[in-house]
């Protein structure tokens, strides 16, 4: 009876959860229709160092990332379907696996666990040393200053590193490919014979969808603290484990739905 | 008839079940002191609407704040300038980059015209020297200085102020006094001031035209 009434509790918790990050995105949504036209001057500033920070910085770790996951896989399928007579099928791996599935889910892994967190803390600190509170004292709505940009910028910074996460990992597996003995003509072949207009639709569609849950679930656990300091590390993990798990879940609806 | 600048009406603090009301009267400094249990740190928040009493209700310019649209109560807020307790300053941005936020963010003057009010602001409250600094590298009255620039950057008629002496010398609250103040006028001092705190320095007292003193739920005039 305690276990279900534990059960019971825990999926009530996650629901309003979801009600309410569902409601602060949807206030967020309506804020931007009235963000003075001054206010879009200090939102753009913002959004300029969020890129910095979260696309720019972070260009390195998705090249490592990128380069390393595509050169070994590849060159294990070169080898291995090279023993069964069936290297076309390179093409349709790197697409389907890499470029469509993997390109998307770990960089928003990636940003995930780097920018988010920075941003969840960056905004829970904000809300306990009363910057928030004298945000909203001088009438300057804390949803244009930091949740607007923030959002805007896990949107670019996220289609933009898929788009270099991409880029790199068909590099990377030509280098892979020719290591393994295939021409490099024969390889471009091969992968764009097999990329499909929707499957540039899916990864364009996973980018915006991932860049919604970073941009938001972190801005969204910041901004819940009450103004205790240990709350800090708290919303930072919670940011990480909700955005990391709601991009898990989209990643299995894109599959089940879409695929 | 002129309009009150601040009204608190049947006003009840956490904790106190009975209602206190009182007026800050244009062109006056009205301090109201008390412990941090008193609840005297809410009234600055029910002044700006950023939080809700359980009951009464706050006019400001005849206004109830409270009633108004969200996109009302912001734009409301940045007519009255606001001092938050600590400084309120946003640690990312240098102390010259903070007084600039609400003109650049409320107002349609150019980044030349807003560079140059700034720099009057700056040198007004005595912090053009340390202008670029952030506020985690200057001391604790920069960033009250700082702070109060900020407020004033729309030279608004009404100021509220939290706590805003706390820690400061008597010297250095003197002057952020003067400068809150704005200059004299026929009736009293340019700008009309509401402030809390645990305390006024005493030299101060006679800048400040009416005090109160709130212990225990009640409200007390002592000038």
């Amino acid at each position: 009876m305690v276990g279900v009434a534990a059960l019971g509790q825990g999926v009530a918790r996650s629901i309003a959860w979801v009600g309410a990050l569902a409601r602060f995105f949807f206030h967020t949504l309506e804020a931007a229709r009235w963000l003075p036209r001054a206010g879009r001057r200090v939102a753009f500033r913002v959004l300029l160092r969020q890129v910095w920070f979260t696309a720019l910085q972070a260009l390195p770790l998705i090249v490592v990332l990128s380069s390393i996951l595509s050169f070994l896989v590849i060159s294990q399928a070169v080898r291995e379907l090279g023993r069964l007579g069936a290297t076309e099928l390179i093409g349709r791996l790197m697409v389907v696996a890499i470029v469509r599935e993997l390109g998307p889910l770990i960089t928003a892994l990636a940003i995930a666990g780097r920018s988010g967190t920075a941003i969840a803390a960056e905004l829970a600190t904000n809300k306990v040393m009363g910057e928030v509170n004298a945000l909203e004292g001088m009438g300057i709505d804390p949803l244009h200053y930091h949740v607007l940009p923030r959002f805007g910028a896990a949107l670019l910074s996220v289609f933009g590193l898929i788009v270099v996460f991409d880029v790199v990992a068909i590099l990377s597996g030509l280098l892979a490919a020719n290591a393994n003995g295939m021409t490099s003509a024969h390889y471009f072949n091969i992968v764009l014979a097999s990329l499909t207009l929707r499957d540039v639709g899916l990864t364009v569609a996973k980018a915006l969808v991932f860049g919604v849950i970073v941009g938001m679930i972190p801005s969204f656990h910041g901004l819940a603290v009450r103004g205790s300091p240990t709350e800090i590390p708290v919303a930072s993990s919670q940011a990480a484990v909700g955005s990391i798990l709601a991009i898990f879940l989209c990643s299995g609806l894109f599959v089940v739905l879409l695929a | 008839m002129t309009t009150l600048p601040l009204r608190f009406e049947a006003l009840t603090l956490p904790g106190y079940p009975a209602p206190i009301s009182f007026d800050v009267p244009a062109h006056h400094a009205v301090a109201v002191i008390g412990s941090e249990a008193s609840g005297v740190d809410a009234l600055p928040a029910y002044a700006l609407a950023l939080k809700r009493p359980r009951a009464g209700r706050v006019l400001v310019f005849d206004e109830d704040v409270e009633q108004l649209p969200r996109r009302a109560v912001l734009a409301f807020r940045r007519r009255v300038g606001y001092l938050p307790a600590g400084d309120g300053l946003l640690h990312n941005l240098s102390l010259k980059e903070n007084v600039a936020l609400p003109l650049r963010y409320g107002s349609d003057l150019g980044e030349r015209e807003i560079t140059g009010r700034i720099r009057i602001m700056l040198t007004l409250v005595g912090i053009s020297d340390v202008a670029d600094l952030r506020p985690a590298d200057a001391t604790d009255e920069q960033r009250r200085r700082a702070a109060l620039a900020r407020a004033l950057a729309f030279d608004p008629d009404l100021l509220v102020l939290a706590d805003p002496f706390d820690g400061l010398t008597t010297r250095a609250a003197t002057e952020l006094l003067e400068l809150a103040r704005g200059g004299e006028s026929g009736a009293g001092s340019r700008r009309t001031l509401f402030m809390t705190g645990q305390s006024v320095p005493m030299r101060l007292e006679p800048r400040i035209e009416v005090r109160y003193r709130l212990a225990k739920g009640e409200l007390r005039r002592e000038s």
